[in-house]
């Protein structure tokens, strides 16, 4: 076997080797089908739901509808609108309205068939600015004007700013409804018992928040719900919170078995919870030297029928970007608004990547009209190390400014002047956060526990999860640096509520600062327990070095120490428990505040090639040039960013979600085209690291900030290319053709 | 066809093994591959053939196996990701892979490995280029580079003969 292989559950050659075991390679004895009879209606009313010949077919376990089951208001932030399954009203095409469980598949496709639904199809919502308009109707009762959620965010004297700006650039941006494209589609498997409870095996991310969500839809106490995390396989936000996983609880809870549901491709595509799409006005102001003196926005984003994440992604909308940049003066106002579309929530990028496409595509324009360098007018107006930002982000580390240069550099961005036509280069920059305090404002910190194994192994577990984008390697990597054992003698554990330390969650970028924080803290104690215990056994002398007990040139190995401390504690094992609790602020009502413990930056350049025949954008060349403190793992790095360039490559080119009056019209791997192998360009990406003060060994994170600025470089390489601006993604072949026919 | 499609048992030679299986003779191979054999390394993305999480080997070419029923290929060779695991070269390809970040979240992983393995046997059959091979593997994870540089990797340590 290979060096590098671990012991983990996400070690990488059990992968390779087709040994991971994902939701849908589990079964148990006894497992029954789940099956989810869904509205076909954006909205309707439910005038009535027959469900007795669903019941009498063989095989068929349990027909469940609203009316047996608990009907509190629930959900996974503070917007309650879930529902366990429909009863009165529909509100999306998919909407969940019976639940089956059968022993078969087949037997639960013929009671589907067999459910009888009457509806009053009422008028639908599917633009989230109609659904504000007087009158429209009210989506949910109890929420004025289909608006669940205002954020207006305001700095500095915006009237002054508009004085003195010389050149005002902008207009409306729209950024489209993506498709997350996880490989493993969606599913869940669930069980339940008298003692303990709901058991939820779920590819989730975010397990603790989903098992107090789950708790609070059947009116349960948090400890009668455990959700246990198998390999995730692909998820960029679409695998937080699902109903599928409340839907296979009642189903096991009704039927006392396990029941399993895993949804085909088709089904995950109606019902996928897409990026949440946006409309943004936006302007911004510069003076005659290029410096920005304001920026004023309004953004619409549709929420879908039902909050998921939608929010939180608002709120980044609102304020993320106007770190980056000295703004001068800015004003936001953003509107949450539900339709009759399917839910939205997060996607990799979380609101952030997409306002960067409008912002990124109006400082290019900006720099069009003072006939300055794009690159130029970006190092005039960016923050930088020690700088508090103007949403009060503390920057104790930026190093955007090299970034900047050293993409250049390496894209050999004076070539942008002499390319051949329909040839451009794109220039874009981000930062993002290494978690965020607002996630969940009750704790943004993460708790690591270390314990010595009897065989002389180091096991970590944590309650952050891996996605596949190395964080298990990422903290043994950690851990044996400190400890100064190898790599392949450290066990990564995490993803059960029922075991492992609570944890917010992998999302806004955690996992490396606020996990490896926690990692790091525990791994140190673990050091220093390791040195008293090797001098209470050996004596004064003793010493604990390179992951030994060491006295006079004599070692005694890890697993001696494990002896010797069973030995000498009831046959206990040698645990550390640390939690790492960051220094942020909840940023106030004004949404000022320092909400994460450092913030990564990354500039990238892309080169395109337009065909002038057919519209069609090539992505040729591509150069990430990445601040995220000290690498840690180079390879899941560099993975990261290509990744990221990829799936940037697949939003900004090709990929959308359609929908027309709330029915997804592309619901497949065929129709909705996500970048293959010879979509990639080469690419390169460079890490201009240095040691920030609150990451661990110096650590910023990356999975986010690698996405966040690839749809403003592409979107200016084909402005660039062509000579038109691109206002609504994705800048599909249709588009650009159409933009260069109205010459 | 054959007197076995008819009682519904059928026989299949799964990487090197002649295995019985029963059943519908249209079920998917995937199907049986992982449901009747247990071997559960070819994985389901999207049962239309798009997204190659389920290729496995027939006689030595990459398919999506998915699309295939599996009284059809009675006779043939079918290698799954379990089968060529077993092979020398293929640690090296595993060890290749993780040096260049070819696999994250490893569920498109197996298609890669079987398809890059084919090429790795036979780049004439894809005119040479890996980028052609995986025309029908998504990967959602690693932007592919990885996978390509590993592929690439083994072949020139195999001519270095290492």
């Amino acid at each position: 076997m290979s060096e590098l292989r671990t012991k983990s559950p996400a070690d990488l050659s059990a992968k390779l080797a087709g040994e991971t075991r994902y939701l849908h390679d589990m079964n148990f004895p006894g497992q029954l089908v789940g099956a989810i009879y869904r509205s076909p209606y954006a909205h309707a009313r439910i005038l009535s739901i027959n469900v007795e010949q669903a019941k009498q077919v063989e095989g068929v376990v349990a027909v469940l509808t609203a009316d047996d089951l608990p009907s509190y208001k629930y959900g996974p932030t503070k917007f309650k609108d879930w529902n366990l399954l429909a009863k009165d009203r529909v509100l999306f095409i998919g909407d969940e309205i019976v639940a089956i469980a059968a022993e078969t598949k087949e037997a639960a496709q013929r009671a589907l068939e067999l459910v009888e639904v009457e509806f009053e199809p009422l008028p639908g919502l599917f633009d989230p600015e109609d659904s504000l308009k007087p009158g429209a109707p009210l989506l949910h009762e109890d929420v004025e004007a289909n608006k669940p959620m205002q954020v207006s965010v305001s700095r500095g004297d915006l009237e002054e700013g508009k004085r003195k700006a010389a050149i005002v650039k902008g207009g409306r941006y729209y950024s489209n409804r993506i498709y997350q494209g996880h490989l493993e589609p969606v599913g869940a498997i669930a069980s339940w018992s008298d003692e303990e409870g709901i058991t939820i095996w779920a590819p989730s991310h975010i397990p603790y928040r989903a098992r107090e969500t789950y708790a609070a839809g059947f009116g349960l106490p948090e400890d009668k719900v455990r959700i246990i995390v198998p390999p995730i396989g692909g998820s960029f936000g679409s695998k937080y919170v699902l109903k599928v996983h409340v839907i296979a609880a009642a189903l096991a809870m009704a039927t006392r078995r396990h029941v399993k549901i895993i949804l085909d491709r088709y089904e995950d595509m109606i019902t996928a919870h897409p990026r949440v799409p946006l409309t943004f006005d936006i302007e911004i102001g510069a003076d005659e030297e290029g410096h920005f003196v304001y920026k004023e926005l309004t953004v619409y984003a549709d929420a879908g029928a039902r909050v998921y994440w939608s929010p939180n992604v608002v709120s980044t909308v609102c304020t993320r970007a106007d770190n980056i940049y000295h703004f001068g003066s800015v004003k936001s106002e953003g509107y949450l608004c539900y339709t009759n579309n399917s839910p939205t929530t997060c996607m990799r990028g979380f609101g952030n990547a997409e306002m960067l496409f409008a912002v990124e595509s109006v400082i290019d324009e900006i720099a069009l009209d003072l006939n300055m360098d794009p690159a130029e007018l970006r190092l005039k107006n960016i923050v930088h190390q020690g700088d508090t930002t103007l949403h009060g982000y503390r920057l104790d580390t930026c190093k955007l400014d090299e970034c900047i240069e050293k993409v250049k550099e390496l894209s050999g961005w004076h070539r942008r002047s002499s390319l051949p036509p329909y040839r451009g280069l794109g220039l874009a920059v981000a930062n993002h956060v290494s978690g965020f305090r607002a996630i969940d404002p009750r704790f943004d910190g993460s708790t690591a526990v270390i314990r010595l194994k009897q065989d002389g192994e180091i096991e970590v577990e944590t309650g952050e999860v891996e996605l596949g984008q190395g964080m298990s390697l990422t903290y043994a990597r950690i851990a044996s640096m400190i400890l100064g054992i190898p790599e392949a003698a450290i066990l990564v554990k995490s993803g059960d509520t029922g075991r492992y330390p609570f944890g917010i969650g992998t999302l806004a970028s955690r996992s490396t600062v606020m996990g490896g924080n926690a990692v790091q803290k525990a791994a140190r104690s673990l050091a220093v327990k390791l040195k008293e215990l090797a001098r209470e056994t050996l004596g004064e002398a003793a010493d604990f070095r390179e992951g030994a007990a060491v006295l006079e040139g004599q070692t005694y190995s890890l697993s001696e120490m494990a002896s010797w401390y069973r030995a000498r504690h009831a046959g206990e094992e040698l645990e550390i428990k640390e939690t790492y609790v960051p220094d942020t602020d909840l940023p106030d009502a004004t949404y000022f505040g320092h909400p994460s413990p450092n913030y990564p930056f990354a500039a990238h350049v892309a080169e395109v090639e337009v065909d002038p025949d057919t519209g069609r954008t090539k992505v040729i060349g591509y150069w990430a040039v990445h601040d995220s403190g000290t690498i840690i793992h180079e390879t899941m790095a560099k993975g990261q960013v290509l990744g990221a360039i990829a799936q940037g490559i697949g939003w900004v080119t090709m990929e959308d979600l359609l929908v027309k009056e709330g029915k997804v019209m592309n619901p497949s791997m065929m129709d909705y085209r996500m970048p293959g192998a010879k979509d990639m360009p080469e690419a390169e990406v460079f890490f201009i690291e240095g040691e920030d003060p609150n990451g661990p060994l110096g650590a910023k994170s990356i999975g986010e900030v690698a996405l966040d600025p690839v749809p403003g470089a592409i979107a200016n390489a084909i402005a660039h290319a062509t000579g038109k601006r691109g206002y609504a993604l994705p800048l599909s072949a249709e588009k650009v053709w159409k933009s260069l026919q109205n010459a | 066809m054959s007197a076995g499609q008819q009682d519904g048992n059928f026989k299949l030679n799964l990487n090197g093994q002649e295995v019985a299986w029963s059943g519908e003779p249209a079920a998917s191979l995937a199907d049986v591959i992982r449901d009747q054999q247990g071997l559960t390394g070819t994985k389901i993305g999207c049962r239309t053939g798009e997204c190659g999480a389920c290729t496995v080997l027939l006689e030595g070419r990459p398919v999506v196996s998915c699309l295939i029923p599996a009284a059809s290929v009675q006779g043939q060779q079918v290698e799954t990701i379990e089968g060529l695991a077993r092979q020398e070269e293929f640690q090296s390809l595993m060890t290749a892979m993780q040096e260049n970040g070819g696999v994250q979240c490893g569920f498109c992983t197996p298609g890669v490995m079987v398809t890059t393995w084919a090429w790795l046997q036979n780049p004439a059959l894809f005119n040479g280029d890996l980028g052609s091979a995986l025309k029908n593997n998504l990967c959602r994870c690693t932007g592919y580079l990885g996978i390509i540089r590993s592929a690439e990797q083994v072949l020139a340590g195999r001519g270095a003969g290492v």
